[in-house]
């Protein structure tokens, strides 16, 4: 019987606000050191920061806070930021910007559109954003369709829109909907394959659908489907120590509903465990060598350029899960585990150096919730074999995932159908490999019709072909 | 600054390395150039104005791995600083 969401174990209120406000300190700190002029490391371009980017993601990091501004901690630091905030986000620079770019108003003006929110207005920034918005050339710039939702969203929370008439903000909603159906959430994402940037689009898409809330907004597909394709991009992320990405693709749980899959909730913990070990929540980009190659302003500016945002996306999940009954649970659930199948699979895993944070805690877990977590090993491992082209052990996998009744997941499925084309394209290398009639290997009961097909047409004989 | 300054600084830079060599581009577009400008094939930007001639592109993070929790640690000390 599936437990109440009454008698699941949330994560402590008081250790998610420690998290956020915590983000907010961070962003405080973001903002007197890199708003007034970015940060340019002489040594390593990519690691600068142009001070548009932390002024509009501490706008994000404060829209997101504000529906936990009840707790008294987090609306001190609300406040504070916002005071601090409120200079850079209406400089004669960023006036200037968008004086000459009316087509990238909103973008300029969000910060100052979220201030106003937050009870900071300026009439005069209103009144030239009002202009832009106004000139022909105010639609002028072609977007991705999640970026057509990140303007769609700034528009809903303008102040015009918030006084707008119940039709029109019926209308906003319905456009929103409606972009969100050309967006890579109406269709499924490329789990084995997918890039930074596609995973971004899927993340960014959802948070502004949204609107970085539980909310009634009709998704272009079901909650199961979407997280599903979640999971298996986190999965991915958790192995590769992507902490900004798997931060984001954590919000997917709380922006559309209460409950939180078993491996979401560990993938919460891993990331709860990283911040509290590191102090924050880390990305490869910040490297000792270069902290200690620096000192004093030069040395704070470093850390912050290369850590702000994941800190900030720590920050936006755990504002997400402070809303009511949207907490992660602090255990993983055990109901659908099958016995011995994390043994069945962690082999396949744990040969990684150094060993990846998420292996450590696992290793930590009971045999149960190990168990629990089988589908989050069997992600990773067809991630893994897939990115390394191992189509053999690719095919070994699949089946092994069958008999622990793994497969009914999108990175099966899509690894399946990779199968499949890999062992027509090796046919064509060597056709005299390929299997003679009745001598089909018996396929397994119960098959979904892809893998079935997969498993029947690719043969011990198949040889795939070795690619870089 | 803005892209287009920091564009110019940067071909500016590679001009002054002399590492393109215009007169080799020059006789190599003399040579091929008639030939081309004639071919059906319209994947090829034959044109001797062509701005952007040379990209400079930012490669990805090359896959380090996170630092030890520990030492960053020790560094995340000047965000109470």
């Amino acid at each position: 019987m599936k437990p109440k969401q009454s008698q699941i174990n949330r994560w402590p209120e008081s250790d998610l606000i420690r998290r956020l406000c915590h983000a907010l300190d961070i962003a405080s700190l973001t903002i007197e050191h890199l708003a007034p002029a970015g940060y340019t490391d002489p040594h390593n371009p990519a690691a600068s920061v142009r001070p548009e980017k932390p002024i509009a993601e501490t706008a994000v990091l404060l829209y997101a806070a504000m529906a936990a501004a009840h707790h008294p901690e987090v609306d001190a630091r609300l406040h504070r930021v916002a005071r601090q905030l409120a200079p850079h986000a209406r400089s004669a620079q960023l006036q200037l910007g968008l004086a000459l770019n009316p087509g990238l108003a909103l973008d300029y003006s969000l910060a100052h559109i979220v201030l106003g929110r937050l009870g900071y207005p300026d009439p005069a920034f209103d009144a030239l954003l009002t202009q832009c918005r106004a000139a022909q050339a105010s639609a002028g710039r072609e977007r991705l369709p999640h970026r057509v939702l990140e303007q769609q969203w700034i528009e809903s929370i303008t102040g015009l829109s918030q006084t707008s008439a119940p039709i029109l903000r019926h209308i906003q909603r319905r456009d929103i909907e409606r972009t969100a159906r050309l967006s890579i959430l109406n269709r499924p994402m490329d789990v084995l394959s997918a890039t930074d940037d596609d995973l971004y689009a899927f993340t960014h898409a959802l948070m502004y659908v949204t609107g970085f809330e539980l909310s009634s907004v009709a998704l272009p597909r079901t909650r199961v489907v979407l997280l599903a394709e979640a999971e298996a991009a986190l999965a991915h992320c958790l192995d590769a120590q992507d902490y900004d990405l798997a931060g984001e693709l954590l919000l997917s749980w709380p922006l559309t509903g209460r409950s939180w899959s078993p491996t979401a909730a560990f993938a919460f913990r891993v990331l709860a465990e990283v911040e509290d070990q590191a102090g924050f929540l880390p990305t490869p980009a910040t490297r000792i060598s270069e902290l200690d190659a620096r000192t004093g302003a030069s040395r704070k500016q470093y850390l912050l350029a290369t850590a702000y945002h994941t800190a900030y996306v720590m920050g936006l999940v755990c504002a997400a899960a402070l809303q009511p009954g949207c907490a992660p649970p602090t255990t993983v659930s055990t109901r659908c585990a099958t016995l011995g199948s994390a043994a069945q699979l962690l082999p396949l895993l744990d040969d990684c150096r150094p060993i990846p944070h998420w292996l450590e805690s696992f290793r930590r877990l009971d045999p149960l919730e190990a168990d629990a977590l089988a589908p989050l090993l069997f992600n990773i491992a067809l991630h893994r074999h897939a990115a390394q082209h191992d189509f053999a052990a690719l095919h070994q996998l699949l089946r092994l995932g069958h008999t622990l009744h793994l497969t009914d997941i999108p990175a099966a499925s899509q690894a399946a159908e990779l199968l499949e084309r890999m062992t027509l394209y090796a046919n064509t290398l060597h056709p005299e490999a390929q299997p003679q009639e009745g001598t089909q290997p018996t396929p397994g009961p119960s098959h979904p019709d892809i893998l079935h097909s997969a498993l029947l047409n690719t043969t011990a004989s198949t040889q795939f072909p070795t690619l870089p | 600054m803005s892209n287009s300054d920091l564009h110019k600084q940067i071909v500016k830079k590679v001009l002054e390395t002399k590492a393109v060599d215009f007169n080799a581009l020059g006789k190599v577009v003399s040579e091929l150039g008639p030939a081309l400008s004639l071919a059906d094939d319209d994947g090829i930007n034959f044109c001797a104005t062509m701005r952007f001639f040379i990209r400079i592109n930012r490669i990805e993070t090359p896959g380090f791995p996170v630092e030890r929790l520990g030492d960053l640690n020790v560094a995340a000390r000047e965000f109470q600083e």
